[in-house]
């Protein structure tokens, strides 16, 4: 997910090696248990103790903050929520094409920058997605965590942050160079820019929550272990995204 | 970097899936058994003559009948499925159909005004045909959603679904495996939370 306005990648591989090195790691299993250190593996998840930390303080914030939030602003009528993604999808097209284009991916980039065209103009700045709608070109999303991912670049171990959620060192490296290659972060600065970024994140933050807000219920009431099953879902999802095998072009970024 | 190698076999993987391979099911046959068990299920969930609980009801019959349920028990427990004690295996098989019964059946009756349509269908190992579908709700968003279809006695059963990539009984086995390994390596810390949720 993009949060423009939060911290920039370097505070936040600092922050989290100071509170890996201070919390503990996960126990590997014994060489003779194959099965088990196959799992250990696949999980990918060493510092297990701190992200399992980490998203309890996520939970907390949730269900204290996030999700009254949302429930609030589910008040507003799906029609409506749908324009406020699409804008937000609209504003975040030049990072996407960069990515197709990074990618190798011609066609996705045309596709981008048809509904950049369309959507900008007939579309009012994306309130209506009329490239979809009416041209039947639907929105993908593209990160350069995904194309680290095509350029063969591993993802290293899991790690949960609250409010960004689920990642690894990849995904956060490329969060941090889609932040610059966003041409709104280029330009001015002062308090209004501020506050626009700003509410831009929120939004970002917002629509997202929204988007999972079923599924997120769903987790909390029905696993007997949302961590885990967060943590395998999220990789799951994410190598079907970096395959492009989300092709109906709604999956999100994280 | 083994990462690497990892990530270029699972997109030898992805390739490999998409050449046709010979099938002990056959496609077209998982394909038309999708075909009517999705249009039950629409026509279950959108069924406004009946109140929430018909519906998950009727719901739940359609997926009783349509999902190998211990198929996927046993898939989902993995290892574990063979140091849990006959008893143990018994009374895990029939907590998890309850609670992927009633789960799912939860999941599918949010989706008031749902439309679903049939993608292109692929098969994919010598076991099990894979069905895609796009599945739209009203104003909502459209996502992929893949049925694993296997024959099972001479009968095609679905024995997976997976929603934009994710699988669900990969998930599942994963959350179980937490749930054991984090309760000292035993199945009954398992089956003690499985207890614990259906009486909810």
């Amino acid at each position: 997910m993009k949060r423009p306005w939060l911290v920039t990648p370097t505070p936040v591989a600092l922050a989290l090696a100071v509170m890996l090195t201070l919390t503990g790691c996960a126990t590997r299993p014994p060489a003779s248990d194959r099965e088990a250190v196959a799992e250990f593996e696949a999980n990918n998840d060493p510092f297990e103790p701190f992200n399992r930390s980490m998203f309890a303080v996520h939970q907390a914030i949730d269900a204290a903050v996030l999700r009254p939030i949302n429930v609030a602003y589910r008040v507003l009528p799906q029609p409506v929520r749908n324009s406020v993604s699409s804008v937000l999808n609209n504003i975040r097209t030049p990072v996407v094409l960069m990515n197709d284009m990074l990618q190798g991916n011609p066609r996705r980039a045309g596709d981008t920058l048809g509904r950049f065209v369309v959507n900008t103009t007939v579309g009012l700045g994306g309130i209506f997605d009329v490239a979809n709608s009416y041209f039947g070109v639907p929105v993908h999303y593209e990160d350069f965590g995904q194309t680290l991912a095509t350029f063969g670049v591993g993802e290293g171990p899991f790690l949960f942050i609250p409010i960004l959620g689920p990642t690894n060192p990849r995904d956060l490296v490329g969060y941090g160079v889609d932040t610059a290659a966003q041409p709104l972060n280029w330009f001015g600065q002062g308090l209004a820019v501020s506050i626009l970024s700003g509410a831009r994140g929120g939004a970002t933050i917002l629509d997202n929550r929204d988007y999972f807000f079923e599924i997120v219920d769903d987790l909390n009431r029905t696993s007997l272990d949302p961590y885990a099953a967060l943590r395998t879902a999220r990789r799951q999802a994410r190598a079907a995204a970096i395959a492009n095998r989300d092709a109906t072009g709604q999956a999100r970024p994280n | 970097m083994p990462m690497l190698t990892r990530r270029a076999c699972a997109a030898l993987l992805a390739i490999a899936a998409l050449a046709p391979a010979q099938a002990a099911v056959d496609t077209a046959r998982a394909t038309a058994f999708i075909q009517t068990a999705g249009d039950e299920l629409v026509a279950a969930i959108n069924n406004t003559s009946l109140n929430a609980a018909a519906r998950q009801e009727r719901v739940a019959t359609i997926l009783r009948r349509s999902v190998d349920v211990e198929t996927v028990g046993r898939f989902v427990l993995g290892r574990f499925w063979r140091v849990a004690t006959p008893a143990e295996q018994q009374e895990y098989l029939r907590l998890f159909e309850e609670s992927l019964i009633r789960n799912l059946a939860g999941r599918f009756g949010e989706f008031q005004g749902v439309r679903f349509a049939l993608g292109r269908s692929q098969s994919r190992t010598e076991d099990d045909a894979l069905v895609s579908t796009i599945v739209t709700r009203p104003g909502g968003t459209a996502f992929n959603l893949d049925w694993r279809v296997a024959e099972m006695g001479g009968q095609p059963k679905i024995v997976d679904l997976i929603a934009e990539g994710t699988s669900l009984r990969l998930t599942q086995r994963s959350e179980y495996s937490s749930v054991i390994q984090r309760g000292g390596g035993q199945v009954a810390a398992l089956l003690t939370a499985m207890r614990a949720q259906a009486g909810r």
